[in-house]
Formats: structure tokens, C-alpha cells, sequence
């Protein structure tokens, strides 16, 4: 615009008279129709002002470029210019359709009924389609990539629930797998394994569900099934003995169990990646592990419960935490206690580690003083039997009359095992420390038999395994050489065949009973006369007087075979206890004489040669050696020395009487 | 899960039991029959889709609807993982026939280790005892017993 405002005025929208004719007719103008109408105010809107602008700007450009032809020419084209001139030019013509539309709207007069998009060209189409293409393939790709993700993930879980669940479904296979729906979270279905026996369950017993029944099962990692244990939780039975007999100053210590020095306790699969049949082999070894721990802890309960009962051969001497010591009858004492299972639970436990050290002595120490007394006397054994022998029975009472009788009347048609006689199921313990003290006292026995064999050479000892907790049995054993026996044959008037073997049966049970054969009754020496023979001769001792015994019992033996051989051969001999005596001619006696010492160092039956001229008083006993010239010491004589002796007395004796 | 009793009219707790396990079997196939059917619809949707149309607006439309119908098919197939796990843990628990058939496999399998253990530890204890006296009468009728009087005398 050029700052001249023009002003147009519109006619009103009344019908003027255009003209009137002649004859009075009024002539209108026609209607303008709605196109026709459009097209004027179309026409009305003066566009000269943008034109003489587009006009005077063409005419600057060209002065300018008039003016700068000479820099033009030095300086290169830039090469969007032209594309900047269209979009120019395109902004001027939607500038000037916009004005337009806006200008007819406002004025109410003209409506935009719509736009057409211009058609578009086949490349512009391929392109769209292009594009729509490459898009839509990019989805898919996305939805690929999604769909592996989610596989991958989807199939690590199928992996990890089949490690767990096929895992799981093996433990069941021994264990009792249980759930609790209330303790499921997330990653942790609520498993847990019972290990309390439920055929247990007895009233009068009355068994506590231990703290290490439930053990529950969890992930790990790696998605395997695992089993944490609290710590200090496993602990198990441990046995020892306790002696203040100076003798037998030895104090068995008592070994450090542990479940396994490369097993962990926890139940996670550690270090190197293991292979699932190992994981469960693994918490199977942890989960009997603990079923034993348990079985401990009530084996532990019941022991208790029967030490305050007043029974026949418990008595109680300490009791701390997790501890009982017992006094045997036989100058022992034993304890019983329930340790931690791993090494540093056990020092961690204070109170359990001080009971134990206050009860045993170092293994080292122990060693050590058992080599010393080996050195000494090399026959001098340890009479306190095995440790872990005793804990085994210890466990197998209680188990086999407990637990196992207990299952018995539940299923009420097992059938009875047969062994060991009936035991009093109240007094279990009672038992076991009976059975403890037997086998002390029978191993003080055999110490002292083996003793005395060991110094006779002609007296074997022969086990007899009784298989009875309290009863031992053995035999001492005389017999005649082979030499003998045939020179006896070749010179034996008779047909009797005298007697070649002698034993002497030794009983353990609650007393020590001894039974001889073919001996004169000691016991009837004090009565009556040593004449008085029985076939066996049984009688009851303490252990101080067996060694006497028992010689004194063999020593008669080995005379009445003397006496009896002497007869064979057609000489006559008096017998008395431990003597056996001929007949010289002018009423002397020669006697062959039995001395039994238990102490003898070089043998416990040496021999003496009496001879007696009448004139001693008759059954007197020549004890004191104060004469040498009546009596002769043989020595310490074999049974061939012996027979070969009384060969020789009886062909003096023959020599003799034909003289 | 036991199904032995699925079908089955018993009285008093049976019934119940049994009612409720059919209800369950119920419960599971139709959860099942919407998974697979979820999984098999969305699958059929994201396949007819392939088609490009000329409306970009209607390509956007189908792009977006195709992530959805990914999402669901992914949920379905996680709903089809916990429903098997259901049933591993309902097997778990509810095997009683076989758990009772393997257990007293088991206990005949150990009472008859018991049996020749304790035939084996009787045996152990004659031989035990046999050569314990066989020793015995060697080593008295030996040298080392004659060796052993000697050194004391």
C-alpha cells in the first residue's frame, strides 16, 4: 500500500430500482448468483499492493545484481538458493491464500467448503510406501528382539524350577518333603523337609520335636535346591571314659567328629560348580547328618531321664549343660555329652568346650602313657575297652529297644531279632553300665589269665566268645604231650588209656566262677579228706584269690595225671593235694611236690623232690626249707621233665623193692 | 495331582475331596484353554498385520497394537510356566501311591540288608571266634610264645 487508503462502500443489500420505463414498468436488476456474488468480492480484494511490492523488489535485485556482477563472478553460486527462492515465493502464496480466506471469512460471506490434497506423484507414492515399509519391518524386528529376550528369560526359569523340582523330587524319595503355604514368598515355594519321626510318638516318652526338625528348602544362585542350617545347630553324641585308678592312669580322650573337613555344614553348593547329582548327594550326606544328630539328642534325653531314676549300676557323679558323668563299678567313670559338630562351633561353645577339657586329657598324652607301660611291661594292655566301640552300644541299646520296638508296636508284625536276651526297657542305661563294668572286670581277668599263661608253658588259654554283653567265658588248658602219650602206649600194661587233656573252665558274670575237672575238691581239703573227689568241682572266687586258685586247681591236675601214669605202670603212689608220694623200702617216702606262687617271676608251679624217713607227723606239710638234705629243688619242669621224673622215681622205687 | 478320585462319589471327606479336585482340574484346563487361546489369537493378529496400508495413521495404529498383543502373548506364556509349577508342586505333594510303594521298596530293600548284615556279623563272629582259638593254640604251641617264657625267665 502506498498510504492511500481507499474506501469502498458496499451497497446495501436492498433491491434498487434500476430503471423505469416509459409504460410505468420497474425494472430490477437480476440476482447475482452465490458464485457470481463470490467472484465479485474475489475481484474486489486488490492484490496491486503485493504485486508492486513483488515488482519493486525484482527491480532492487537487479540493481543489485547490476551493481554486484563483478563479486558474482569471483564468488560461486550458492546452491540452495534456488530452493530458497521457491519456498519464498511458495510462504508469499499461502501468505496471500490465507489473508484471502480469513479476509471472506470475517466477512461472513464466503465459507471454505474444503481443501483438496493435490495428487500426488507415483514417486512421492512409492516413497510413503517405502517408508510405511521400513517402519513396519523395524516393528517386527522389535517384536523379535522382545520375543527372544522373553524366551531366553522364560527358559532359564523352566531350567532352574526343573533343577529345583527334580532335586526336590529325589530328596523325597528318603525324607519327608512338606509345605507351608503361609511362609511362601517370592523365590521360595515354602518347602521344608520333617525329619521328626512321628512313629516315635509315645507318651510315656514323650520325645520333643528337636529345634532341627524342620529344615527348610530354599534357591540358590543358580536356582538348586538348597539347605541352610543354623550354625551350632548339629551336634552330636560323644563317649569317654574317666579313670582315677592310679594303675590305669590313661584318660581316653575322645575324638573331634566332623561331618566332612571339605563338607560344609550350610549345604550351599561352593566353589567349583557341582553337577546336580552331586548337589544331591550332597544334602542327602547333610540331611542324614542331622537325622543322626537328632537320633543323638534323644538317645542324650533318654539317658538323662534313666540316670535320675534309681536303678541297679547308675550313679550320677557330674552333670553340667549337654553333660553326665557316671560312676562304674569297677574303679571307672564315664561320661556322656552332646558336642557341636564342626571344630570352631566347639570352641566358639564355651561352656561344652570347658566340660570336655575338664574331662579328658590330650590324645597325645594319652598315647604317650599307654607307649610308656607298653615299654615296661609289654603284656600290660589298657583294660578300659574301645571308646567308639562303647558309644556304638551305647546308641545300638537305646536304638534297638527303643526306637525300634517302638516302630514294632506301631506296624505290630515285625518280627524279633533274636541275639542278646530280653532287657529291661526301664533300665536301659542300667544295662549299659553293667555291661560296661563287665567288660572291665573280664578284661582285668583275661589281664590276669594271660599273665599267668604266659609264665606256664604248658597251660594254654582258650577264648569263648559268648556274644552276651555280660558274660565271658574261658579255658585253661593242660595237655599231655604227644611224646608222652606215645611212650605211655608202648609201656602201659593195662588197656586204660589215662586221661591227656585237663581243662579248667573260668565263668565271668557277675561273679567269677570256676569250674575244674578230674581235680581233688579244694574246697573239700578243709572238710574231709583230699580223697573226696568230684568230677567237676565248681566254685565262686574274687579276682585277687583266681591267680591262686587256678593254679593250685592245674598244679592238682598235673599230679592226679602223674598219679594216674604211675598206676599204668603198676607202681603204687599216694596222692595227696599237691603231692604225690612213693613208698621206699624201710618206710621212707619219696615225694614229688607241687609249689604254686603266683609271683614267681620265672614260673608259678615249680617242683620239689621230699623225702620223708616216717618219722614227721602224717598230712603235715613241709613248708620251711630249713633241711636241704630231704628235700631237692627241681625247678620250674615241663610235663615231659616231669614225666621223665617219674619214670625215674618209679624204677628207683622198682630198684628198690626188688633190692 | 490325584486324579484317581477326580470322577469318583465317595462319602463324607472323599466327596469333598473329590469335588474339589474336579473343580481344580476345571480351573486349570480353562486357564490353560485362555493361555493357549491368548497366544494363538495374538500370534494370528501380529501375522495379519504384515500387510502395509497406505494410511500411515492406520500402520501406527497397527504397530502399537502389535506390541500389545506381544506383551500379552509373553504374559500368557508366563502364566503357562506358574500354572505348570502349580502342578510340579501339587505332584510333589500329592504322590501318595508312589511315594507308599517306593517306601515300602525301600524298607523291604533295608530290612533285608539288616538281615544279611546281622547274618554277616554272626558269620564274622564264628570266624572270629575259630581263628581267634586257632591262633591261640598256635601261638602257645610256638616259638614266640616258648621266646616270650624264656625272656621272662
Amino acid at each position: 500500500m502506498d498510504g492511500n487508503m481507499e474506501i469502498s462502500v458496499d451497497k446495501l443489500p436492498i433491491k434498487r430500482l434500476e430503471s423505469i420505463e416509459e409504460n410505468g414498468a420497474e425494472r430490477f436488476p437480476n440476482e447475482v448468483g452465490y458464485e457470481e456474488r463470490r467472484l465479485n468480492l474475489i475481484h474486489r480484494i486488490d492484490f496491486g499492493w503485493a504485486v508492486d511490492r513483488e515488482d519493486s523488489a525484482k527491480k532492487h535485485k537487479k540493481d543489485t545484481s547490476a551493481t554486484t556482477t563483478t563479486s558474482k563472478d569471483a564468488t560461486k553460486p550458492w546452491p540452495w538458493k534456488s530452493l530458497v527462492e521457491n519456498l519464498q515465493a511458495a510462504h508469499q502464496e499461502l501468505s496471500v491464500i490465507i489473508d484471502l480466506i480469513n479476509t471472506v471469512e470475517v466477512n461472513d460471506a464466503v465459507t471454505v467448503a474444503g481443501m483438496t490434497r493435490p495428487k500426488q506423484l507415483p514417486n512421492e507414492l512409492l516413497s510413503d510406501l517405502a517408508v510405511s515399509t521400513a517402519t513396519k519391518l523395524q516393528c517386527y524386528r522389535h517384536l523379535g528382539k522382545y520375543f527372544k529376550q522373553s524366551a531366553k528369560g522364560l527358559e532359564q526359569q523352566i531350567a532352574r524350577e526343573a533343577r529345583f523340582y527334580g532335586a526336590l523330587i529325589r530328596l523325597q524319595q528318603n525324607w519327608k518333603v512338606k509345605r507351608h503355604r503361609m511362609a511362601a514368598t517370592p523365590g521360595n515355594e515354602g518347602f521344608y523337609i520333617d525329619l521328626f519321626d512321628n512313629s516315635l510318638y509315645d507318651p510315656a516318652a514323650s520325645f520333643r520335636p528337636s529345634t532341627m526338625s524342620t529344615v527348610w528348602v530354599e534357591h540358590d544362585a543358580a536356582g538348586m535346591l538348597a539347605i541352610n542350617l543354623p550354625q551350632k545347630a548339629v551336634r552330636s553324641l560323644q563317649f569317654g571314659f574317666l579313670c582315677r585308678n592310679s594303675d590305669t592312669a590313661a584318660i581316653q580322650a575322645s575324638r573331634i567328629k566332623a561331618v566332612g573337613s571339605d563338607q560344609d555344614p550350610a549345604g550351599e553348593c561352593k566353589k567349583e560348580p557341582e553337577s546336580d547329582d552331586d548337589c544331591v548327594k550332597n544334602k542327602h550326606a547333610i540331611l542324614r547328618e542331622v537325622h543322626r544328630a537328632i537320633f543323638d539328642e534323644q538317645v542324650f534325653d533318654l539317658v538323662n531321664r534313666e540316670a535320675f531314676n534309681p536303678s541297679l549300676g547308675v550313679n550320677i557323679t557330674g552333670i553340667r549343660e549337654n553333660y553326665l558323668e557316671l560312676n562304674l563299678s569297677q574303679g571307672a567313670s564315664v561320661f556322656i555329652s552332646l558336642m557341636p559338630h564342626k571344630h570352631e562351633d566347639r570352641v566358639a561353645d564355651s561352656a561344652d568346650n570347658q566340660n570336655s577339657e575338664s574331662a579328658l586329657v590330650r590324645s597325645e598324652f594319652f598315647n604317650d602313657s599307654n607307649a610308656k607301660d607298653r615299654t615296661k611291661d609289654p603284656r600290660k594292655k589298657s583294660v578300659f575297652p574301645n571308646r567308639v566301640s562303647c558309644e556304638i552300644f551305647l546308641q545300638q541299646t537305646f536304638h534297638e529297644h527303643v526306637f525300634v520296638q517302638a516302630k514294632k508296636r506301631t506296624t505290630s508284625g515285625g518280627k524279633m531279632h533274636s541275639g542278646q536276651p530280653t532287657i529291661d526297657r526301664s533300665n536301659l542305661l542300667g544295662h549299659f553300665c553293667m555291661s560296661l563294668a563287665h567288660r572291665i572286670f573280664s578284661n582285668k581277668i583275661l589281664r590276669e589269665l594271660d599273665d599267668l599263661v604266659s609264665r606256664v608253658p604248658y597251660v594254654h588259654l582258650i577264648s569263648h566268645p559268648t556274644w552276651n554283653s555280660r558274660t565271658s567265658s574261658w579255658t585253661l588248658s593242660v595237655d599231655v604231650p604227644q611224646s608222652i602219650i606215645y611212650a605211655s602206649c608202648q609201656t602201659q600194661k593195662s588197656d586204660k588209656k589215662a586221661k591227656t587233656q585237663f581243662r579248667t573252665k573260668v565263668l565271668v558274670n557277675d561273679c567269677i566262677k570256676v569250674e575244674g575237672e578230674g581235680a581233688p575238691n579244694v574246697v573239700g581239703l578243709f572238710k574231709g579228706t583230699s580223697e573226696r573227689i568230684c568230677s567237676i568241682n565248681r566254685y565262686d572266687c574274687d579276682l585277687a584269690d583266681l591267680p591262686m586258685i587256678l593254679l593250685q586247681q592245674i598244679a592238682s591236675q598235673i599230679i592226679r595225671w602223674l598219679h594216674a601214669e604211675a598206676l599204668m605202670v603198676g607202681i603204687k603212689a599216694n596222692r595227696d593235694f599237691l603231692c604225690l608220694s612213693f613208698e621206699l623200702e624201710q618206710g621212707e617216702t619219696l615225694g614229688l611236690v607241687a609249689h604254686v606262687n603266683p609271683e614267681d617271676p620265672l614260673g608259678c608251679i615249680s617242683w620239689w623232690l621230699v623225702m620223708d624217713d616216717g618219722f614227721t607227723e602224717e598230712g603235715k606239710l613241709q613248708s620251711q626249707i630249713s633241711d636241704t638234705h630231704n628235700r631237692k629243688f627241681l625247678g620250674h619242669l615241663s610235663l615231659d621233665v616231669l614225666y621223665s621224673t617219674l619214670l625215674d622215681l618209679v624204677s628207683l622205687c622198682s630198684g628198690g623193692s626188688n633190692h | 495331582m490325584n486324579k484317581g478320585g477326580a470322577g469318583g462319589i465317595g462319602r463324607g471327606p472323599t466327596a469333598a475331596a473329590a469335588l474339589a479336585a474336579a473343580q481344580k482340574q476345571k480351573t486349570l484346563q480353562q486357564r490353560v484353554d485362555n493361555d493357549i487361546g491368548t497366544l494363538v489369537d495374538s500370534f494370528k493378529f501380529i501375522v495379519n498385520v504384515a500387510r502395509v496400508n497406505d494410511q500411515p495413521v492406520r500402520n501406527s495404529h497397527e504397530a502399537l497394537m502389535m506390541k500389545m498383543r506381544a506383551s500379552r502373548m509373553v504374559q500368557s506364556a508366563d502364566s503357562l510356566l506358574k500354572l505348570v509349577s502349580e502342578l510340579k508342586q501339587t505332584t510333589t505333594l500329592s504322590r501318595f501311591s508312589t511315594l507308599n510303594d517306593h517306601v515300602e521298596q525301600r524298607t523291604e530293600e533295608l530290612n533285608q540288608l539288616a538281615d544279611e548284615t546281622d547274618g554277616m556279623l554272626a558269620r564274622i563272629g564264628d570266624d572270629a571266634a575259630a581263628s581267634l582259638t586257632e591262633l591261640e593254640s598256635h601261638y602257645y604251641s610256638s616259638a614266640i610264645g616258648m621266646n616270650q617264657i624264656d625272656n621272662i625267665k
